[in-house]
């Protein structure tokens, strides 16, 4: 068989545009998981038992459902309800960060509780509050350990908003799919979809690999 | 100062405390000592609410341990010195010292940090001040650690085990700034196994075995002349 360097050559620029979206889906459902992630996170380790059972609740069913059934559940379900159209692109964002949120919640309570308990306990006798003690002293160093986590979290949002793709929302898969559906040529362009989305997470992780060198050197600073 | 009624903690099973009674007067040191287990760690965590007692009562400085402001305003009187140091590791030394004065007490930052700056002096370390903890001895650690808890001018000082665990020739350093403290008349509840220390520097000294206190009585009195077999046997053991 031919493989059409003409096509590729030709479909570049758009499924570029589409690489965009992707990142621009990825970066902010990430941001929002990172927020709602760390909240979340912190509400696991409450001992407010309605906080954590909620914060439980939330982690369970997000990780056992398909982010998939998830995206149809905004996309879909969700406007029949509210009784108005909700727009792909605020559906895909709000799947994803939701989504996100509760993987990253769990790296989050993982970090917090990999922190020597004796710092919670020095902070609290010195006269802090729980929740200064967190600020200051444990999240700050629950933060530097899960740079490496977070790193996975982020390349695995990147391929997974392709799932997005089923709404019609035109981020790189989308693209992918809609030039072939015109040129026919498969083969060449879920090649080039591919090799686009590996070049983006190598670049995520080289990203991650400096950030976790850079603050192991300084590592407790 | 410190006022302890019939406390009792249990951890599951395990009954740690057994009714414990003390009371600890204003600038007086007092030294907790027993056998490991025998509860002492547990009864100091207990006058700042680090462990929660099961059963009793704890006054300190007037203020019932009963609800979480009292709580927290009782730990801002109340300095602590951990076996393991607990500084915190992202932060500088004058950092670690100063967080709870300007968090905590809402202290301007050049005014705790000056505070800071003379307690480095005075346990030793004014060449420490932008050193990070991992870059320190333990006894140097420690010793930050005490300037930490001095920051916050607490009425009463605890320290639990604050030597042990510190290479050989770390352990004086430290007791000297214990001692500097204890002249000047700091209320301090004492865990150690520094019987050195003990004779020394407290006023009295409390034995304990079993989440019990078995004997307590002035140092003359418990190294020299104590009434009870068990307390006689753990002095045989360790002096």
């Amino acid at each position: 068989m031919n493989f059409d360097f003409d096509l590729v050559i030709r479909s570049f620029p758009l499924l570029l545009a589409g690489a965009g979206v992707t990142v621009q889906i990825t970066a902010l459902s990430v941001s929002f998981g990172l927020l709602i992630g760390m909240f979340v996170g912190i509400a696991r380790l409450s001992k407010i038992w309605p906080v954590k059972f909620l914060a439980g609740i939330y982690v369970d069913f997000i990780r056992g459902t398909p982010l998939l059934v998830q995206i149809f559940i905004i996309y879909f379900a969700l406007p029949m309800i509210l009784g108005t159209r909700i727009d792909p692109f605020i559906a895909a964002i709000t799947a994803c960060s939701v989504n996100s949120g509760a993987y990253v919640a769990e790296i989050f309570r993982a970090g917090i509780q990999s922190i020597d308990k004796g710092q919670m306990e020095a902070g609290r006798s010195l006269g802090m509050t729980w929740a200064q003690t967190m600020r200051y002293i444990i999240l700050p160093q629950a933060f530097k350990r899960v740079i490496p986590p977070l790193g996975n979290e982020f390349i695995a949002m990147l391929k997974d908003s392709s799932l997005v793709s089923v709404i019609g929302f035109e981020e790189l898969t989308r693209r992918g799919q809609l030039i072939i559906a015109r040129t026919y040529g498969s083969f060449e362009i879920w090649l080039t979809v591919a090799f686009i989305y590996l070049v983006m997470t190598l670049t995520i992780s080289r990203l991650v690999d400096y950030l976790e060198r850079r603050y192991k050197i300084d590592d407790k600073h | 100062m410190i006022s302890i009624k019939n406390i009792h903690k249990k951890f599951g099973n395990l009954h740690v405390l057994k009714g414990i009674d003390a009371s600890v007067k204003e600038k007086e040191v007092v030294v907790v000592i027993g056998p490991s287990g025998s509860g002492k760690s547990t009864l100091l965590r207990c006058i700042n609410y680090l462990e929660e007692p099961t059963d009793g009562e704890i006054v300190v400085d007037g203020i019932p341990l009963t609800n979480q402001s009292n709580i927290n305003k009782v730990r801002e009187e109340v300095g602590m010195v951990f076996q393991r140091f607990n500084l915190f590791p992202h932060m500088s030394v004058i950092e670690n010292i100063t967080l709870a004065p300007i968090k905590v007490r809402k202290m301007p930052k050049n005014e705790a940090e000056k505070i800071a700056k003379d307690l480095l002096i005075k346990v030793g370390l004014a060449d420490k001040t932008h050193a990070y903890p991992d870059q320190l001895s333990g006894g140097q650690q420690q010793r930050v650690a005490i300037a930490r808890a001095l920051a916050m001018r607490p009425k009463i000082m605890l320290f639990d085990e604050p030597t042990s665990a510190l290479d050989p020739e770390m352990v004086n350093e430290v007791l000297e700034v214990m001692k500097t403290l204890a002249r000047e008349g700091m209320t301090m509840v004492v865990v150690t196994h520094e019987m050195g220390f003990a004779r020394e520097v407290g006023d009295r000294v409390i034995f304990m075995d079993e989440g019990r206190i078995v004997e307590e009585g002035t140092p003359d009195v418990i190294f020299a002349h104590a009434q009870e077999e068990r307390t006689k046997s753990f002095l045989s053991k360790i002096l």
